[in-house]
């Protein structure tokens, strides 16, 4: 019954995106003000109908409805019930529906806080959005139907969650992902809206800002805590593996990061107005693009879903309708727009400029990289792979300059910026971060010129001058105390993001100079010394978890001068439906490095092979990401978006 | 000239979502092979049961073959036996085994011992059916690395003059061999 009513529920939920697609964007050119003020209860209307699905759903999998074939492929009655609700979301079907959830939520969250915009604006953005969501229930409804029972023939016992998503790391990082993604989905309706309008002020870029900011924050979190995840969970200490599914993920992310910058010389300069809404277009389009590699089956890749062709084509013509519709409208609208602002070669627009770059840059590699093996096998080339080197290369090189131009740019005005005032606080800069990149290098390493220097000296550069700069920004205001207060939210997110970015690559140098790793077999009482630590094994034996067995292993971990670091215990779990092994790693985490230990099978003469690792600032890397994400956080609270629209815009103007 | 600029996205979309098209309705699990036409690759191996016989390129040649890349130690090659059996006894079909050595690892104690192999191999062989002329020992596995194999069991149609000209990954049951192998394999056993 209540699958029924779920099915129902979004069925109405259909209509509702059906109609919100259709009335607000007709009564925009009739200027029918009753048409454009129905987007909003519809919006609400809508959300309300999904929730109420995806409810349903989650009711199903709760109570063990193996007559569900989602449920009974999916979950079993022995699951814990914390991964019964998330396994909601484990399936193509499930996942589907979470996305057209999120996708509802922040149609209603638009209607509910676009108060300040003007009426024709609003509703066309949720027209579009509208529209956006009847292909995705679409999907969902016709192509991969949630609630689709198995009657009169059903399983009594379901074939159990996938074990690798049997993790709190599954709990919240889909969802996470889908907002990030999906988020992007305001900023497209916006730009798209814009277009339609011909109305290219800055206005739209200060209102679509606080949105591609809270869309970048979720799609932040979610990338980092998908890596953490693969680290803690796949036993071999990597945490980033240029697999497919991730690509699809980073570009949206790097598009949306270079959109964040690019929105502040528009709505701050009023330039690069047809790149913004380029970008604005590409954040959704990458998105997009990511869940049809992801559930067309297209690629191969450990995340995804079951192939099939029809899910793909009905997919690929939704993508050549929204990608390729809204690229036609950008073409035949945007060649007339031209900005009036000028600047000079050495300003902020220069600077972002070169940001923006950069990042496409980046995207574009990996882009290339994701699809060329596609391209090249379908052009009859025969099969290529490429893989971490490739990708490694071409970030290291971008990395570079893109780094040296994130610690400079934040000093430079808008319009001009004399070179002159700038050496004195830059020679500095570069100093301390001379001093301090060879400083932490000489006390956790010994200094030699590699890879992780590189690092360590291009985040001392991008983290210093982050922080000189607010602290000089502070001073203007008279004193640094009387400056706290009044400097504005979105300066203070923006150093806190730059500076996650240099605890990142320094993370990243560090860790992929330094990690040490060795595959040894162990009996119990044997003992292991990597990197300056001595690991012990104590003891293995059995398990016995509610859907799983397998063994544990009990380590010490010393110093070589015998000083106690921690005890560690690492498991290998067999679960008892699925029939897979998955290692849980025992991981001591502390800034300066990580302990990592992963059980592997058992050998003959009761041993066990055992994987060790030390992986020297491998925690920066989420560090970095977590800070980013905070900095989108704190800018999000600045006070100009608190304002309404049509004030901030008269306060600017 | 700059109202064209403005459709180059729009163009790069369209070029791309082509490539996607047919990406869709090709198996990315798919490989071409690229020993597919090419002769053998040199080797000069042993042969499993009795290795003073050595077998080149050259000796295997003069009539078709599947060549059957396979372990004790993969359980889907001991699955497949059966059905290869009765392809050797009902159709006659030549099939010669290239048996993949995984590496021994020293620091588990581990050593390679020929007579303890050919004991495992024969009782298994007995248990599951052989279907298999002979077997090549590829010890050192370089043959199996120039031939291209990701892993067991693989298997290759080799003709009469050593080119080889199907690469299959994966078993071999009743539908793959109808529907992928049987057609080339009996176009090359029927020539002279």
């Amino acid at each position: 019954m209540i699958p029924e009513l779920g099915q129902l529920t979004l069925t109405f939920a259909f209509a509702l995106s059906v109609l919100l697609g259709v009335i607000p964007l007709i009564g925009s050119y009739t200027a029918n003000e009753r048409a454009l003020l129905v987007a909003k209860p519809l919006s609400v209307g809508l959300f309300v109908f999904t929730l109420l699905a995806f409810l349903a759903l989650s009711w199903a999998f709760y109570h063990d409805d193996f007559t569900v074939i989602n449920v009974a492929s999916n979950s079993s009655s022995i699951l814990p019930w914390y991964f019964k609700l998330t396994a909601t979301w484990g399936s193509h079907e499930g996942s589907m529906l979470l996305w057209v959830m999120i996708l509802a939520a922040w149609t209603a969250l638009v209607a509910q806080y676009s108060k300040g915009l003007p009426l024709l604006m609003q509703g066309r953005i949720l027209g579009i959005m509208g529209l956006i969501n009847v292909g995705f229930i679409a999907f969902s409804l016709f192509m991969s139907n949630p609630f689709e029972r198995s009657l009169p023939f059903y399983p009594v016992e379901g074939s159990d969650l996938n074990p690798l998503l049997q993790d709190y790391g599954m709990i919240i990082h889909p969802p996470l992902l889908y907002m990030g993604y999906v988020g992007f989905a305001v900023s497209f309706a916006f730009a798209i809206a814009a277009l339609l309008g011909g109305k290219f002020d800055s206005t739209w870029a200060r209102w679509a800002r606080p949105w591609t900011l809270a869309a970048w924050l979720f799609l932040t979190l979610g990338i980092m805590l998908g890596s953490w995840w693969a680290y803690k969970e796949l036993g071999w200490g990597g945490w980033w593996f240029w697999d497919p599914v991730e690509n699809a993920s980073f570009m949206p992310w790097l598009v949306g990061t270079a959109l964040i910058h690019s929105l502040a010389v528009t709505e701050k300069r009023g330039t690069f107005k047809s790149w913004t809404v380029l970008l604005a277009l590409g954040a959704f389009s990458l998105s997009l693009m990511g869940a049809f590699l992801v559930r067309s089956g297209v690629l191969v890749s450990v995340h995804s879903f079951a192939a099939d062709p029809e899910r793909g084509v009905f997919l690929l013509i939704f993508l050549l309708l929204v990608i390729g519709g809204s690229l036609l409208l950008y073409a035949s609208r945007m060649h007339s727009v031209r900005s009036q602002a000028r600047y000079e070669l050495f300003s902020r627009e220069v600077m972002l400029w070169g940001n923006n770059v950069f990042l496409l840059t980046a995207t574009l590699v990996v882009l290339l990289g994701t699809l060329f093996p596609l391209v090249h096998k379908e052009l009859g080339l025969g099969s290529i792979s490429i893989g971490e080197p490739f990708f490694n290369q071409m970030f290291y090189y971008l990395n570079i300059p893109f780094a040296l131009l994130l610690g400079l740019g934040p000093w430079v005005r808008w319009k001009q910026q004399k070179a002159a005032p700038l050496l004195k606080p830059l020679s500095l800069v570069a100093i301390f971060a001379l001093i301090l990149a060879l400083g932490t290098m000489a006390a956790t390493q010994s200094i030699a010129a590699n890879l992780a220097l590189l690092g360590l000296l291009l985040g001392a550069w991008v983290g210093v001058s982050a922080l000189f700069e607010i602290y000089q920004r502070l001073q203007q205001f008279g004193s640094v105390t009387a400056g706290v207060a009044k400097l504005q939210a979105s300066h203070y997110g923006m150093t806190v993001a730059h500076i996650g970015f240099a605890v990142m690559i320094v993370g990243i140098a560090m860790t992929l100079t330094y990690s040490e790793e060795r595959d040894v077999r162990m009996a119990i009482g044997d003992r292991v010394v990597l990197a300056g630590y001595e690991f012990e094994l104590q003891d293995v034996y059995k398990l016995n978890g509610p859907n799983y067995g397998g063994e544990a292993a009990e380590l010490d971990v010393r110093t070589v001068d015998g000083r106690y670091v921690t005890h560690l215990h690492a498991e290998k779990r067999e679960y008892n439906i699925q029939r897979m092994v998955m290692t849980e790693a025992a991981i001591h985490a502390r800034l300066s490095r990580d302990l990592y230990v992963s059980l592997g099978e058992a050998l003959p003469g009761n041993a066990w092979a055992i994987r060790v690792y030390v992986k020297p600032f491998v925690r920066w890397i989420w560090l970095g990401g977590l800070l980013m994400a905070i900095g989108a956080l704190i800018s999000l609270l600045d006070k100009r978006y608190r304002r309404t629209g049509t004030q901030a815009g008269a306060q600017h103007a | 000239m700059r109202k064209v600029l403005f459709y180059i996205p729009l163009l790069a979309f369209l070029g791309l979502s082509l490539f996607l098209l047919s990406g869709l309705f090709s198996d990315p699990r798919e490989r071409d092979s690229a020993i597919i036409g090419k002769p053998l690759p040199q080797f000069a191996l042993p042969d499993l049961m009795s290795p003073e016989q050595i077998w080149t390129p050259e000796n295997l040649k003069g009539e078709a073959y599947l060549l059957n890349v396979w372990g004790i130690w993969c359980p889907t090659c001991n699955a497949e036996l059966g059905y290869m059996s009765q392809l050797r006894n009902e159709q006659g079909v030549r099939i010669i085994g290239l048996y993949y050595v995984l590496p021994e690892d020293p620091m588990f104690g581990e050593v390679f011992d020929l007579a303890k192999l050919q004991a495992d191999v024969q009782s298994r062989l007995q248990a599951f059916g052989d279907p298999y002329q002979f077997n090549i020992l590829d010890r050192q596995r370089r043959l199996s690395l120039d031939l291209g194999v990701s892993g067991a069991p693989e298997h290759f149609i080799v003709d009469a003059d050593g080119i080889v000209r199907a690469h299959h990954i994966g078993d071999i049951n009743p539908q793959v061999w109808r529907s992928k192998l049987a057609p080339i394999y009996q176009q090359w056993a029927a020539k002279p």
